[in-house]
């Protein structure tokens, strides 16, 4: 299958799951004639048809199709390094109430600039926690934002 | 009606001009950055402005993409890398230039003559919306509801392609709008029992993830080669020079309005339009492709009237018609005011700080342009590894400035990977954001004129309004699918005649 085909897979399953979500919709005395559910369940019919479209071209055509392109794996081999990116952020995320707005920052660049093939000298540690500080000041002192001080420092900090 | 003290009191009474300039400084190395679009320089901004009085934020939003138009020109001019996707046609002879080691005059033609854009599409801009939304006074909620399917039909032109891709991704856009309080009935839908789903999904959210973070993971591991000459300077235009150059920026600024105006037009295709007809109607034609300052002059030119004149549609009726102005409308509805023409009737400050504050950009351009050089020629020439860790922060905290939640920065990384996926898939976002920023508006507007027509569905075709954009709407379906059609035809033609050509050479 190529690419078309899984993604109409993709949005059946959408369709599908978002469907089945709706049942959980709960009826209200205030309904109008078309309700809270009116509109979810035409978009979850129209994605699925648009997916099954999708799924038997994209079969159709794999037919008529070439092996993969040299392109297409290039890109493939490109998916785990941008999921490894994103992992970085969702690892400041879990962290951030923990360590805090400050040493969070400072991790997030550090660990991104090392993961984007930064060279390990004196410059990583320096720009991480410079950023960090830069960061820190707009964010906290000049637009008062809360950041979170983290549980490891709260002590220190309150 | 804004009078002249209006102005005075925005100017001196309020931080317009820092926020002009301010917003013009970002959006000038924002758009530098190669990879980084005008509409991504503006979703880096978004949630900054969350805290801001909504007038400023939309004035310093509106002033990030005019920076940005100009910025995207350096990298282009300098390095042969557009730094947005609107100053592409500028590489062909502002690179030129740059080899004949003009590149100072060719950053001075790209500058002055995109002033001389902005400044005719503002007045576009000015003179045209306030008549447009006139129309304000007369609309009802199936005025409202034909409003929002007209929005809707821009995805036709929007769909890169593919027209199932385009409306899947639109679907999936007002999946995402239905998610949270019932705008009729008050149920919560789609929020399994978390609080933070209650007010639904906000669409800068969307933004943020779909078009920054997917830049950012799609950037990921790749190598910035090529260095910028820190020593370059801008050598602005003479007088002698501007008189030559006028012809190619009045057709820059004419396909500007013209694309500007027109839902999925944009300044990419204004700039290729404009550089195609500045080479016709040119004294020099055969100068082009080697170094032409007309070259350089008609697209930036247009690209900078598109960032004006863009906004036409935005204001008057809430249709975005780019990824920029889809954007900037994200900015509007994150401050609770309603795209369309609401806004002029409510919310005037909101357009007279937009309309004074642009006006400060355009001029402020060319003073700060020609200061920032050096900053957006550093900034573009910091490692890679770097640059990547510091936006990411810079996105990451912005988002955290929204609500102080954490579940708003899960939100944006899982949108930051159906954006990658989607870009690896072919969908275009453009249609998915449409349907994040329009659904609220089509769904609610629908079920009201139904609930006040007691289910007669006949409302809509007994309002007038409601059924000329109806038909407009139909219309621009029509002629986009059909355009469409065409292209496609002409591409397999091409095509088959590639085929047979080859098959004759391999023959013979």
């Amino acid at each position: 299958m190529n690419k078309d085909a899984w993604s109409g897979v993709a949005l059946l399953a959408v369709a599908g799951i978002y469907y089945w979500a709706t049942g959980a919709i709960p009826d209200s005395t205030l309904e109008d004639e078309v309700g809270a559910v009116g509109l979810p369940h035409v978009l979850a019919l129209v994605l699925a048809l648009l997916g099954l479209i999708l799924l038997v071209r994209g079969v159709l055509a794999a037919r008529s199709e070439a092996a993969t392109a040299p392109e297409d794996e290039e890109r493939d081999a490109r998916l785990p390094r941008a999921l490894g990116f994103l992992a970085l952020g969702a690892a400041y995320v879990l962290l951030l109430p923990y360590v805090g707005y400050l040493l969070g920052v400072a991790l997030l660049i550090g660990a991104v600039a090392l993961y984007e093939g930064a060279p390990r000298n004196w410059t990583l540690p320096a720009a991480a926690l410079g950023g960090a500080v830069l960061y820190w000041a707009v964010f906290v002192k000049l637009l008062g934002v809360n950041q979170p001080v983290g549980t490891l420092f709260q002590g220190l900090f309150s | 009606m804004t009078t002249f003290w209006d102005i005075v009191h925005l100017l001196t009474g309020t931080p317009l001009i820092p926020v002009a300039i301010m917003g013009l400084t970002w959006g000038i190395l924002g758009g530098a950055l190669p990879g980084i679009s005008a509409s991504i320089t503006m979703a880096l901004v978004l949630p900054f402005t969350y805290t801001m009085d909504p007038a400023m934020a939309i004035a310093l939003l509106a002033c990030v993409y005019i920076g940005a138009e100009y910025g995207g020109s350096i990298p282009a001019i300098l390095i042969r890398t557009p730094g947005t996707n609107s100053s592409a046609a500028t590489v062909i002879d502002g690179y030129e230039l740059n080899r004949q080691g003009r590149a100072g005059e060719a950053l001075g033609i790209s500058l002055m003559s995109g002033v001389v854009g902005s400044l005719f599409g503002l007045a576009m801009l000015v003179l045209l919306t306030e008549p447009l939304s006139w129309l304000a006074l007369a609309f009802t909620p199936p005025s409202y509801f034909g409003l929002g399917i007209l929005g809707l039909s821009v995805i036709a032109s929007m769909t890169g392609g593919s027209l199932v891709k385009g409306l899947a991704a639109a679907v999936i856009g007002l999946m995402i709008a239905t998610v949270g309080t019932d705008p009729i009935s008050g149920v919560t839908r789609f929020t399994f029992d978390v609080p933070d789903l209650l007010n639904g999904v906000e669409p800068v959210l969307v933004m943020v993830g779909l078009f920054a973070l997917t830049e950012l993971m799609s950037q990921s591991g790749s190598v910035s080669l090529t260095q910028l000459k820190e020593s370059v300077r801008i050598r602005l235009p003479g007088l002698a020079m501007m008189n030559r150059l006028k012809r190619s920026q009045i057709i820059g600024c004419i396909l500007g309005l013209f694309e500007g105006l027109t839902p999925g037009g944009g300044g990419s295709i204004a700039a290729f339009m404009s550089y195609n007809e500045a080479r016709r109607w040119s004294k020099t034609p055969e100068k082009f492709g080697k170094g032409s300052e007309e070259g350089v002059a008609a697209p930036e030119a247009a690209n900078n009237t598109v960032a004006s004149t863009a906004l036409i549609p935005l204001l008057s009726f809430g249709i975005p018609s780019s990824n920029s102005t889809a954007v900037l409308l994200g900015g509007l509805l994150m401050h609770g005011l309603l795209p369309g023409p609401r806004l002029f009737e409510q919310n005037p400050q909101v357009i007279d700080s937009l309309y004074v504050g642009s006006f400060v950009a355009i001029i402020a351009q060319i003073g700060v342009g020609m200061l920032l050089l050096p900053a957006a020629v550093w900034l573009v020439n910091r490692p890679r590894p770097y640059r990547a860790g510091f936006i990411f922060a810079l996105i990451l905290s912005g988002i955290y400035t929204l609500n102080t939640s954490t579940f708003d920065l899960g939100i944006a990384l899982a949108l930051g990977v159906v954006g990658y996926l989607m870009r690896r898939t072919g969908f275009p976002f453009l249609p998915m954001i449409l349907g994040v920023v329009l659904g609220h508006m089509v769904e609610s507007s629908y079920r009201r004129s139904l609930v006040l027509s007691g289910g007669d569905m006949m409302v809509f075709l007994q309002d007038p309004i409601c059924v000329g954009l109806l038909l407009a709407a139909t219309g621009f379906v029509v002629f986009s699918l059909t355009r469409e059609l065409r292209d496609g035809r002409r591409a397999r033609a091409e095509q088959a005649r590639n085929h047979k050509t080859h098959g004759q050479e391999a023959h013979g």
